[in-house]
């Protein structure tokens, strides 16, 4: 399957795909962008199964990037990996129409749990 | 509003939330210490939460060490001679998931700015004391060090776009 990784940070997006490595959820096709904007643009020309994405970043968050999508119909899985945890910041992403919200740091574990369901080892 | 007060009550939680941290992104134990920084140049991330409700800002500033910054990007993007750019970017990312934990800990409603990263020598006055609550912790043998400053300064700082529903135009 095809995972999209959105995060402005490389760094991110390089323990992001160790990570998902260290929870047996490897050997899926990666691509990455580094905002929103970028990410949506990825999702037209490529339309992955799974996308996981930062929250804040510069050109277009997160949450803008998934309430755009699904205002298009597009019902691709969607999981943020973000840096902040709030109750209210999970309930919006739910609300939203994100499979959940994985905080870092975060742990192959944490991963697993949230994602197991949606991508295959 | 966060004051010093509030912030020396959750210094333990501060010292959890660095030490954790660095032990996730490196994979190494972390321990609090009260070993400054190392002489010389010093990468900093900056950013800053903005409690909308009170129009208040609370600054976070990770510093470390040259050596430090130097195994951070090594461990965290898994190369042996990480450039500049990946030394800046893993020290940024350092102190975005430092800076959403904090946030996550003190507010209820608050909006967090974008890091920004650099590498300079600290000056003539490496251990001057920043005005706000400090933790340090140790990793790989080096410092790594926590500042929270009340009304810190966000001059040069980036915010992410705020959640609207303008955005939302066809991707077709």
């Amino acid at each position: 399957m095809k995972i999209l990784i959105a995060d402005d940070s490389r760094a991110m997006r390089m323990i992001v795909t160790r990570t998902l490595r260290q929870a047996g959820l490897s050997g899926h096709e990666l691509i990455e962008a580094e905002n929103g904007r970028e990410a949506l643009d990825l999702v037209a020309k490529h339309s992955p199964d799974l996308i996981l994405s930062d929250w804040n970043m510069p050109e277009m968050t997160g949450i803008d990037f998934l309430r755009t999508l699904r205002a298009n119909g597009i019902g691709t899985p969607f999981c943020f990996v973000t840096s902040e945890g709030s109750e209210e910041m999970r309930d919006l992403a739910t609300a939203s129409g994100a499979l959940g919200l994985i905080a870092k740091p975060f742990t192959a574990e944490g991963f697993l749990e949230v994602l197991g369901s949606v991508v295959g080892a | 509003m966060t004051t010093i007060d509030e912030l020396e009550d959750v210094r333990p939680d501060l010292e959890s939330l660095l030490t954790d941290v660095l032990y996730s992104v490196v994979g190494e134990e972390a321990y609090p210490t009260d070993d400054p920084l190392p002489h010389g140049p010093v990468a900093t991330s900056r950013l800053a939460a903005h409690d909308e409700l009170e129009d208040r800002y609370l600054g976070v500033q990770v510093r470390v060490g040259a050596v430090l910054a130097r195994l951070l990007a090594s461990r965290m993007m898994a190369v042996g001679d990480p450039s500049p750019e990946d030394l800046l970017d893993a020290v940024g990312e350092l102190g975005n998931i430092i800076g959403g934990n904090v946030k996550t800990l003190m507010f209820h409603t608050a909006r967090l700015s974008l890091p920004v990263a650099d590498l300079a020598d600290q000056g003539t006055d490496p251990d001057a004391e920043l005005p706000g609550v400090v933790v340090r912790a140790q990793v790989f043998g080096q410092v790594a060090e926590l500042a929270l400053i009340p009304d810190g300064p966000v001059d040069g700082l980036f915010w992410p776009p705020s959640v609207t529903d303008d955005v939302m135009e066809s991707t077709s």
